[in-house]
Order: C-alpha cells, then sequence, then structure tokens
C-alpha cells in the first residue's frame, strides 16, 4: 500500500494540460481533439496549444499513465488515430491529484480566500 | 471551391510546420496533431474567414516551433524528471556483470588509459602546480647575477649583494646561502658519511617560515666570524645517520673532522632544494651558519644563492625594479659600468623552468590519450547498443519506457567511466612511484611525486565524466530507433543505423593514434640519438666512487692519503687504470675560471673573445685513460710534477678556437697570472648534457692553485662492480676508518641518469602511442568484422553471381582501408601541432622528421590493414547457396 502511494505521489503535482487529459479520459477513451473539445466544455479559460496536449499526451504515455491504440478514425475511414485510455496507475494519480487539488481548496476557504460552498 | 484550396493549403501548411519535430514524434502523433489543427481551421474558417484562418495558421507555427524545438531537447529534460534511479543503476549493473569479457575488457583498457593520464595528471600537479611546501611561497624569490661581458647563466651573488638587497623597502628578508659537502663522523652515527651542507646566513629558517621539530633554530650569536660549530640535521639524515634519537641535539659530532653541536632536527615535511643552477640535483642534508659577516664579504666574486622574501603580495614587477636598481648600484661601485645586472626569479618558477616543458609535452599527451579512450569507450558502447537495437525497440513497442533506454546506455558508460577511474586511481598510486624513480634525479620535489586524495578523486570523476560523455552519442542513437525502422530492415544483421557513426569514430581513432605516435616515434628517436651520442668517454667498464677526507684529520697529509688510494686501487685484482677527479662527466658540478693564450694564432684582440671562460676541474694523472677519453695530441699531466712548471690538458673545443691547424702542444696558457704548459689536448667530455658540450675545458693538477681533498676515482676494470666495490671498501678502511665511499656507481650509470627525463618521456608518451594503436586496430577490426555480418546477404549474392572470393575480399578490405586513409589525413594537421609542442623536448631530431614520420604512418597504415584482413578472411568461409538457403 505504502508502496502504491509512493507510486502515484511521485508524479504529483501534474501540469494543468496532463490533469484535463486524465479527467477526459477518466470518461472512457479518447482522441486528442476531442480532449480539447472536453477542456472548452469544462470552461478551461485558456486551453493548451495542440502541441502541448500531444506532448503532454507522450509523455504520460511513456509514464504508463494513459495508453494509446492506434484505429481508424470513427468519421474519417481513411485516417489512422491514436485513441487513448487510462491506466490503472493513471487512474490512481489522477485521483491523487484530484484530492491533491480538493485539499488546496479547503485550504483556500479555510483561509476566508474562497466563500464557503453553500449547503 | 474556395474552401477545398483552403483545405489543401492548411494541409500543406500543417505538414510543413510539423517539421519542427522530430521524426519519430512526427511518426506517432503527427496525424493527430494535423487532424486536430484541421480541425480547428475548419471552425475558423466558417466562423471568422480567411483572417481567422491565417490567425489559426500563425498559432499552429508557433505552437510547433516552441513544442518541437522542447520535444527535440526533451531527453536531457526527461532524464532529470522522471524514472527510477535505483532501479535503472541495477539493471545496468546486472547487464554489465552477465558480459563478463565486455566488462573485463572495457574495465581494463580504461584501467591501463586513464592509469597513464593519472600519472601524467601527477607528475605535472605535483611539480608543476602544486604550490612550495612553504607559507605564503609566491612572495619567495631567487636572485642572480648577469654579467653583460660573458655568458653565465644563474651567476651567484656576493655577500654585499645580499646584504644591500636586504635592505630595500620591499624585501621582508634576505640571506645568502651556498652548498659544500662536508663528511659527517663521530658519536652514535653509522659509517662516515658525505653530507650536503647548507651554509645560510642569519634568518634562514625564519624565511622560509619553518621551525625545527626538535631542538632550536640559530640564534644570533651563531653568526658571523668566529661562531661556534653549530648544526641543524635534515630529517632524513637524522633518521639515516642517527637512528632517529631526539637526544642527538646536543651532542657534538664532527663535521670534516671538527667538532659541532647538533642544536636541531627538521620535521619530515621540511625540505629545501637549492636551485639546481646548471643542471645537478642540489638537496640539502643538514644547515649550519655563515661564519662571515655578508656587508664586509669580497664584492666581486659571487658565491651564494641569494634568497629573499618580499612584503606580502608585492607585484614581481616592483620586486624587480628593486632588484635591479641595487644592481645598477653595484655595477658602477663595484665591476665599473661593465655591465652587471641582478635579477630576481620566482622560486617556483625558477625551480621548475628546465623541466617545464618536457611535462608539458607529457601532459599534452595524457589528454590525447583521454581523447582516445573517449573514442573507444564511445565505439564499444554504440556497438553494444546496436546488439541490443531490436530488444530496445520491441521493449519500446511493448510499452517501455523510452527514458530508461536513454539512462541505461548513459548510466552503462558512466558505472564503465567510474570502475575505470578507480581502476586508474588505484594504479597511478603504482604507477607514479615507477615514474618517481624514472624521474630525472634533479626533478624539483621528486619525493613529492605521489598521487594524493584530490588527485584519485579527480581522476574518478574525469573517468565518470568520460563515460557518460561516451554514452551520449549511442544514448540518443538508440532512443531514436524505431521497431518499424527495423523490421524494415529485417535482412540487416549485426547492427543497423550506427554504421556510419561507428565508421566515423574509426576514423577519428585511427587520425588520434597517427598524432600520438608521431610523437612517441619523435621522442622515441631523440631518446635512441642521446644514446648514440658520443660523451667524450667510454661508459662500458669503468666504476666510479667518490671518498670524502674528514680534512681536519688529514690537514698536511692528503696528497699522502690520496696516494694511498690510488695504490689501494691499483692493487684490487683486475683493475687496469685508476683515475681522480673533481668532477665526474655528465655531473655538472664544475666552476669556471677565464683563461687566455697570448701570442696564439686564433687571438682576435678583442678582449672578449681573447680571454675564455672555461670549465676548470681538478685531475689526477691517469684520469683520461680511467675514464676513456681520447687523447687527440700530447699526453697526460706527469706523474710527478716537474720542478718549475706547471702542466695543464685543454679540450679538443679550445685547441680548435685558439690553436686551429696548428698545435697546441707546448703552448702558454695564463690562469689568471699563473702561466701554465699545454702538455696534451685531450676529446671535451661532456659535463653537463649528453648531446651537448658546455664551455670549453682545461684540466690541472690537483693541489696547483686548490688541494681537493673529496674525489672522485675512476677505475677501469673488466670486473662486475659490486665484488670490487666491497673489496675496495675493506682494502680502504684497514687503514684510514675515516674515510667515507659514496657515490659507488659505474660510470655508464652516469650516462643513464643523464637521459633520465627523455628516458621517461619515450617510455610514457610510445606507451600511450601504442596504446592507442591497439585501440584503433580494435576499433578497425569491429567495424570490418560487423560489416562481413551485415553484408553476408549481400555479399553471398555477389560469389553466386560469379565473383570470386579474392575480389569479395578485396571489397571488404577496401572499405577498412579507405576509413584507414581518411584517418592518416585527418591527422595530419594532429602531426603538424605536435611538431610545434614536441619541437622544444627533441634533441637531434626535427619535428618534421621524414624518416620517423613516414614510418610511423607506413607502420600504423600495416597494423590498420592486418586488422581488416584478419576479419574480412570469414569473407572466404562464404558458401553462398548456404547463405542463401538460410535467409
Amino acid at each position: 500500500m505504502m508502496d502504491r502511494h509512493r507510486a502515484t505521489q511521485r508524479f504529483l503535482p501534474l501540469r494543468p494540460v496532463e490533469f484535463h487529459v486524465l479527467l477526459s479520459l477518466a470518461a472512457g477513451e479518447r482522441h486528442g481533439y476531442s480532449m480539447l473539445q472536453d477542456m472548452e466544455t469544462r470552461g478551461e479559460a485558456s486551453p493548451p496549444d495542440v502541441g502541448t496536449l500531444y506532448r503532454a499526451l507522450r509523455r504520460l504515455e511513456d509514464q504508463g499513465l494513459i495508453s494509446g491504440v492506434r484505429r481508424r478514425d470513427v468519421q474519417r475511414e481513411e485516417e489512422r488515430r491514436n485513441y487513448f485510455r487510462l491506466t490503472q496507475l493513471g487512474l490512481e494519480v489522477a485521483r491523487a491529484e484530484a484530492r491533491r487539488l480538493e485539499d488546496l481548496l479547503r485550504a483556500a476557504r479555510a483561509e476566508g480566500l474562497l466563500q464557503a460552498r453553500p449547503a | 471551391m474556395k474552401g477545398k484550396v483552403m483545405k489543401t493549403w492548411t494541409e500543406r501548411w500543417l505538414r510543413t510546420v510539423l517539421r519542427f519535430y522530430p521524426r519519430d514524434f512526427r511518426e506517432e502523433m503527427g496525424d493527430d496533431i494535423v487532424a486536430t489543427y484541421r480541425a480547428q481551421c475548419d471552425r475558423a474558417w466558417e466562423g471568422g474567414g480567411v483572417a481567422s484562418l491565417v490567425f489559426v495558421w500563425l498559432r499552429a507555427l508557433v505552437d510547433s516551433a516552441r513544442n518541437g524545438l522542447a520535444e527535440r531537447v526533451r531527453p536531457g529534460i526527461r532524464w532529470r524528471r522522471s524514472g527510477d534511479w535505483g532501479r535503472d543503476g541495477q539493471l545496468v549493473l546486472r547487464r554489465l556483470v552477465r558480459a563478463p569479457v565486455f566488462l573485463i575488457t572495457m574495465v581494463g583498457t580504461l584501467t591501463a588509459g586513464l592509469g597513464g593520464f593519472a600519472v601524467v595528471y601527477t607528475v605535472v600537479d605535483r611539480v608543476l602546480l602544486a604550490p612550495l611546501p612553504y607559507e605564503n611561497a609566491d612572495d619567495l624569490y631567487y636572485v642572480w647575477r648577469e654579467y653583460g661581458w660573458f655568458d653565465l647563466d644563474r651567476g651567484a651573488l656576493s655577500g654585499p649583494d645580499v646584504a644591500q638587497i636586504g635592505e630595500l623597502d620591499v624585501i621582508e628578508h634576505a640571506v645568502a646561502v651556498a652548498r659544500r659537502r662536508s663528511t659527517i663522523s663521530g658519536s652514535g652515527t653509522a659509517e662516515p658519511r658525505e653530507i650536503d651542507l647548507a651554509t645560510a646566513s642569519a634568518g634562514f629558517l625564519q624565511l622560509l617560515r619553518a621551525q625545527p621539530a626538535v631542538g632550536r633554530d640559530f640564534d644570533a650569536s651563531e653568526h658571523g666570524p668566529g661562531r661556534p660549530l653549530v648544526v641543524i640535521l635534515g630529517h632524513e639524515l637524522w633518521r639515516t645517520q642517527f637512528h632517529s634519537d631526539p637526544s642527538v641535539v646536543g651532542r657534538e659530532v664532527r663535521l670534516d673532522g671538527d667538532p659541532a653541536t647538533v642544536i636541531g632536527v627538521m620535521g619530515p615535511e621540511f625540505r629545501f632544494l637549492l636551485h639546481a643552477g646548471l643542471g645537478a640535483p642540489q638537496t640539502v642534508d643538514a644547515f649550519t651558519s655563515m661564519d662571515i659577516d655578508l656587508g664586509t664579504a669580497d664584492p666581486f666574486g659571487g658565491s651564494h644563492a641569494g634568497i629573499i622574501r618580499v612584503r606580502e603580495g608585492t607585484p614581481p614587477a616592483v620586486v624587480s625594479e628593486a632588484v635591479e636598481a641595487v644592481g645598477a648600484a653595484v655595477n658602477e661601485r663595484v665591476m665599473d659600468g661593465r655591465g652587471l645586472r641582478l635579477y630576481p626569479v620566482q622560486m617556483k618558477e625558477d625551480l621548475v623552468a628546465p623541466v617545464r616543458q618536457p611535462l608539458m609535452v607529457l601532459g599534452a599527451a595524457g589528454v590525447l590519450l583521454l581523447l582516445v579512450l573517449l573514442v573507444n569507450l564511445a565505439t564499444l558502447l554504440l556497438a553494444r547498443a546496436a546488439q541490443r537495437e531490436r530488444e530496445f525497440a520491441v521493449a519500446r513497442a511493448l510499452g517501455a519506457n523510452n527514458v530508461a533506454i536513454i539512462r541505461a546506455t548513459l548510466l552503462e558508460g558512466g558505472a564503465l567511466g567510474l570502475l575505470g577511474g578507480v581502476g586508474g586511481a588505484l594504479a597511478a598510486v603504482w604507477g607514479a612511484r615507477v615514474l618517481a624513480a624514472m624521474a630525472p634525479l634533479d626533478l624539483p620535489r621528486r619525493q613529492a611525486i605521489e598521487v594524493t586524495p584530490g588527485i584519485a578523486l579527480t581522476v574518478i570523476a574525469i573517468g565518470a565524466l568520460l563515460g557518460l560523455l561516451a554514452g551520449i552519442l549511442p544514448a540518443s542513437w538508440s532512443a531514436r530507433s524505431r521497431l518499424d525502422s527495423l523490421l524494415g530492415a529485417a535482412s540487416v544483421r549485426g547492427g543497423g543505423g550506427h554504421g556510419r557513426l561507428r565508421r566515423s569514430m574509426v576514423v577519428v581513432q585511427v587520425a588520434l593514434s597517427l598524432v600520438l605516435l608521431s610523437a612517441g616515434g619523435l621522442v622515441a628517436r631523440s631518446f635512441g640519438q642521446l644514446l648514440e651520442a658520443d660523451p667524450g668517454f667510454e661508459p662500458g667498464g669503468a666504476l666510479t666512487m667518490r671518498i670524502a677526507v674528514p680534512q681536519g684529520l688529514y690537514t698536511d697529509a692528503v696528497p699522502a692519503l690520496h696516494e694511498r688510494i690510488h695504490e689501494t686501487l691499483a692493487s684490487v685484482p683486475g683493475v687496469t687504470h685508476v683515475g681522480a677527479t673533481t668532477v665526474l662527466p655528465l655531473s655538472s658540478g664544475t666552476s669556471q675560471r677565464s683563461v687566455s693564450f697570448p701570442g696564439a694564432p686564433g687571438n682576435t684582440g678583442d678582449p672578449d673573445h681573447d680571454v675564455q671562460i672555461v670549465d676548470r676541474t681538478h685531475i689526477r694523472p691517469g684520469y683520461f685513460a680511467a675514464v676513456g677519453a681520447r687523447m687527440i695530441a700530447g699526453s697526460d699531466l706527469d706523474d710527478a710534477p716537474p720542478e718549475g712548471v706547471d702542466q695543464v690538458v685543454i679540450d679538443r673545443t679550445l685547441a680548435e678556437q685558439f690553436y686551429a691547424g696548428s698545435d697546441a702542444v707546448g703552448a702558454t696558457l695564463m690562469f689568471g697570472e699563473t702561466p701554465l704548459r699545454v702538455v696534451g689536448v685531450v676529446e671535451h667530455i661532456r659535463l653537463y648534457d649528453v648531446h651537448a658540450e658546455g664551455y670549453p675545458q682545461i684540466y690541472v693538477r690537483n693541489g696547483f692553485d686548490r688541494l681537493v681533498s673529496a674525489m672522485s676515482w675512476v677505475i677501469r676494470t673488466p670486473r662486475s662492480p659490486g665484488p670490487v666495490y666491497s673489496e675496495i671498501g675493506r682494502a680502504l678502511r684497514t687503514r684510514d676508518p675515516e674515510l667515507a665511499i659514496s657515490e659507488a656507481q659505474p660510470l655508464a650509470a652516469l650516462v643513464s641518469d643523464a637521459v633520465r627525463e627523455q628516458r621517461m618521456s619515450a617510455t610514457l608518451i610510445g606507451g600511450f602511442a601504442l596504446g592507442a594503436l591497439l585501440l584503433a586496430a580494435m576499433g578497425l577490426f569491429g567495424v570490418v568484422a560487423g560489416s562481413v555480418t551485415r553484408r553476408r546477404h549481400e555479399l553471398a549474392i555477389r560469389l553466386a553471381l560469379g565473383a570470386d572470393h579474392r575480389r569479395v575480399l578485396r571489397t571488404v578490405i577496401g572499405e577498412g582501408a579507405l576509413l584507414t586513409g581518411l584517418g592518416l589525413l585527418l591527422g595530419v594537421p594532429g602531426i603538424y601541432v605536435t611538431g610545434q609542442i614536441v619541437r622544444g623536448v627533441l634533441v637531434g631530431v626535427s619535428p618534421f622528421d621524414p624518416v620517423t614520420l613516414g614510418a610511423v604512418s607506413a607502420g600504423l597504415a600495416t597494423v590498420a590493414l592486418l586488422a581488416c584482413y584478419l576479419p574480412a578472411r570469414r569473407v572466404l568461409k562464404i558458401a553462398p547457396a548456404q547463405s542463401l538457403r538460410q535467409e
């Protein structure tokens, strides 16, 4: 258990773009462009550049947080695209990051930086 | 329609800007990036027209430039950010242990190479770089005289010179030091022994900021005329002669037979070296005070080395100016303005000046050796990475961490380098001892040559750094190899894409070897010339020894004693000749005098030419026959001095200068006011260097102008030295137990000692060069062997199509020969630079000696072709049908 905890901790904190990616993939398999659209839907004020996103994807893949599969695009049959999904490790890291952010938020409220959420 | 054009151009533009990314990234993610941007462009086109579209285009450009470049440098960044160092290290070690041959070869090579480098580095560091073992040693200077009217390098100072310099404002303290040889004997000592005794004026030890470890320093009352004879022992003398007995302080010993009181003993770390002056080692065994008053001593003659300590931080230029001002005053007052100059030289600079150049050459060779090791290690790591190319690619395809592969290769290099560094440092501990034993006897601070912890750490760090550097190339290459490209080249075996890299490294190896070999060849040739040089005497079959006579015991009996020694030596069975001299050949210890030949045909009327500075040596008759010097005309001194006339033998160079073409025998030589008759002309006996003549020489009878009691004796005998020396020792001591016999060694040993520096350089640089040659040959072997394996299929087809084996063999060897040729070409500028560096240490050989350089290149080419031929022979074993069937 301890090892597991340490295994996730060494990835933290995630960069914003990395967290966004994991967040999108938590809902299921995605390709890069749809992740960008997810971010917009989530109201991200400054979505990352396309290059930044794909480099993050490759990095996360190298680190074993996500895994990629090359498949034909559902809309454009002639193109093969990388579809990504979360690995078990990725899921745990995403949760750990979310908890870390939650703790931060709680601290921000306690210090009066944010209004306590209405019950 | 318009939309379609837009789409085409967008597609082209996006594919173009994608080129910022490295290829492997492009292959993996390029389509996705383009698709994503394409979607964004579509949206922009529909929403805002051309302006919006151009905006997205620009964003794609900026984005790709930024991220593409970042991705290209990512391996370096990722290295730091991620991964599990401990596990990777373990893996690397496990892999190394699993390849013991590779591990042993590589660590062995690195140990030998880094060991060689470490030895050179130790010498350079300890001799040239490390500060002298005195506090604020930069403030210490020697001061020397330079005479404008004759050539004398580093003339000694007079007492008043030192006294006046001591009064300068910038000078904290100035002392005069002279050195003489004395015999020490007396209660509690071993056999009487001749020692080097420094006589120093007041304040000598304070100037060096040193204190005796036992006992005390000289007292103010113990200097000047009529002072009591007191002595401070050096640590080594105390250890060997007094068995480290502290109660020796206060005891009485005899110096040259006179009673002297020991007042102190210096500590083990205290060393004092008198400047080597004209070459002889000037270590000092003990110290005594001076029995003259410097200020009132003879102002003309130079008889002391001057040592000064300037006030802390005084710039050298200021010191020079002040000392030269004193010199100018002395020149006017004492020398009638004939051109005397005094000049200071920083102590360390002065001590190391004679060895600076040879050591710099050694240092340069050491650095070249490092380069050779670097290229060699990189080549082998690359070959190793290539063997695992498939493993890497498959592992990556299965989701392995790309960084881990890079890190593995880098760590592998670093680990090997580290191991090699440790091995090298250990080897250097031993190597430095060997080198110190080989080093020139007058190498300053020869005893200080040892591997310190700092040096060992530096060598280990250099080893690790070397390994990491060597790992970079294979690492960056292995990180980029992809499975698909490998599968595409399925028929390629024995390494794929690394071929060009590896071949260019072999070219560099050949070039580096050529440079090192040419330096080694030149230095070795120069050493060979030295060994063949005619020193003017016959070193073989002669033995020498110094017999010191305690003067106090034999005040009036020295001539009779010398006669007795002569008879004793001559009576030893097998001894054919006996002679004695005050100065042995190649020992640099003479003093100079000026002489003239009134009325000689060679006179020009110019006093600077007609009055000649010569080396004056005192001998006993029979010396020339004993030492094996050739008489050119006339004869040796008569056995018994004839009445009313003093005899002299002059050397060939002096005879040629004053009596060219006529007979010098019978001529009169003026030695100061005294006339001497020339009875013989002898070949010039080299007193300083094997390869260079010094001043012209005269040989006078011992006792002519002064009687020297301690002489060096030379006997000629075919017998081996050991038994002869012990017979001599026994025979002499039966009658004269106080005689101190020292420096018993064959005459040939003097010659061999005189070329120590050159032998050391030749051995080290030659060894480095041969090592480099071996590594280059191994590199070529590997490339050609790899090439045969890789091209097996192709070669089999050629053979099947009718090419004969010879022709195929030629093709394969041709590849190696081409690399060798390129390497030789690349090495040519290196030879030129090498020539400039080694020029100063070569004797009798031009730095661009065509014979040496030609022989070296031919030798290198031969070895290289052999290294190609051996693996290429495997071509002959290819049976086309079988090979092709296997595919």
